[in-house]
């Protein structure tokens, strides 16, 4: 589930965290859903669990997942953390943005393009 | 868990360990690394009990090791070159420790047999190959249930997927059992993965222990543009290495990557980026600097 790169230069907890919220976020653990426990992480990754431990703690702290004393961790059903992924995208958006505009792309066209976007998506729940 | 006070242990003129205060917490996963000759096979043989300090004090749970039974049957030690009976199979071996070991555990030995299943119990440990040595090696000391599990260079020559099956073992035991293990290893890389805390030892000395997470949090790598090419960089930020290629910076910093956008923010860059140091990077750094020779020790 969980796939760990040794090229990554990102420390080991923090690319469990990016990879579990990625999970959570497209909904591949869906609200509710059972996070692997600690124990069972650490095991099958060979991860000293401390670093499991932590990057649970800050995904819990962030609002993406919580944890039940005795039972494990779950992931939410947050509005928080939707509202937390919609920042950090949105400036992602703007990097993005002011890169086309720096290689010369016309505004209007940036626009046109989200727009593009928008409409292919709605056709396509619209089906 | 694991300590020493001030050990020393001299083999005639050569001091071979140099007043070496180690600290290991109970249930933490401690890593050891140093160039050939360091002092960390001696320092792991002292912990084990096999080797008689010269000076200073070596302390398991808070007592002596050496020539302590009952400290003893806690620990399990898996040296570099490891010793068998002439003939002994690995069943044999299980007797054997079996009888040493009193929590030795016979329900884990059979049921590890799936995971070591390359290896034929009944055949003589001498004729298997280096790396099936290793896995008989393993096998018996996890099921000797230790408090401390000492490993010296364990995973060489292990193959990739048996190397992450033995850890895997490890840190289940580490999660249910709190056991408190110390392994030397000359690569870092399988080191950041395992371990929460690391020393680094040089000629006899421990010159260096902390944990993973502080030196992950306090050192990173900022590259930075300005505007005006003379801005001065504000006041407290400590750095430790700068480089300049054009106009981007590239600076060792120690601080958080988000006190270092917070503070670097401030002087409305161009572009800033903050990246996170590998393990193998942060050493360098923190022992001081590349210009020391610091990369020789770690390779």
């Amino acid at each position: 589930m969980i796939r760990l790169n040794y090229r990554d230069s990102r420390p080991i907890y923090e690319q469990i965290k990016d990879n579990l919220r990625k999970l959570i976020v497209s909904g591949a653990i869906s609200a509710e859903e059972k996070l692997p426990s600690v124990r069972e992480m650490a095991t099958k990754l060979a991860i000293n669990p401390n670093t499991i431990q932590r990057a649970y703690r800050e995904l819990e702290n962030e609002g993406y997942i919580y944890t039940v004393p005795g039972k494990g961790s779950f992931a939410a059903l947050g509005s928080d953390m939707s509202r937390q992924r919609q920042e950090e995208l949105f400036q992602k958006l703007e990097e993005v943005a002011v890169e086309l505009m720096y290689i010369g792309v016309a505004p209007g066209d940036i626009l046109a393009h989200v727009e593009a976007v928008v409409q292919k998506e709605e056709k396509k729940t619209d089906d | 868990m694991i300590e020493t006070k001030e050990l020393t242990k001299r083999f005639d003129a050569f001091t071979a360990l140099d007043k070496v205060s180690l600290h290991v917490k109970p249930g933490s996963v401690y890593g050891l690394v140093g160039p050939n000759g360091a002092g960390k096979t001696t320092l792991i043989r002292h912990l084990a009990g096999a080797l008689r300090q010269t000076s200073g004090e070596v302390l398991i749970g808070g007592e002596p090791v050496f020539e302590n039974n009952a400290v003893k049957e806690r620990i399990a030690f898996i040296p570099d070159d490891i010793f068998y009976f002439m003939q002994a199979s690995t069943r044999d071996m299980m007797a054997f420790y079996r009888g040493i070991y009193p929590r030795f555990n016979m329900e884990r030995y059979h049921a590890l047999k799936d995971v070591f299943k390359t290896v034929d119990e009944k055949r003589n440990i001498r004729r298997l190959s280096k790396g099936m040595q290793k896995q008989s090696a393993f096998w018996l000391a996890v099921c000797m249930m230790p408090d401390v599990l000492l490993l010296d260079e364990p995973v060489d020559g292990l193959d990739p997927i048996m190397r992450r099956q033995v850890w895997g073992l490890i840190m289940e035991d580490v999660v249910e059992r709190g056991t408190t293990v110390l392994v030397s290893s000359h690569n870092l890389r399988e080191l950041e993965d395992v371990c929460d805390y690391m020393g680094v030892m040089d000629e006899g000395k421990l010159i260096f222990q902390r944990s993973v997470t502080d030196l992950q949090e306090n050192l990173v790598k900022v590259q930075v543009v300005f505007e005006k090419e003379d801005t001065q960089l504000p006041e407290g930020i400590e750095v430790l290495h700068r480089e300049k290629s054009g106009r981007i910076h590239t600076l060792i910093v120690r601080c958080s990557p988000q006190e270092a956008q917070e503070r670097l923010g401030g002087l409305s860059p161009i572009l800033l980026d903050t990246i996170p140091l590998s393990l193998e990077e942060i050493f360098i750094y923190e022992l001081g600097g590349v210009e020391r020779g610091i990369k020789d020790i770690l390779l």
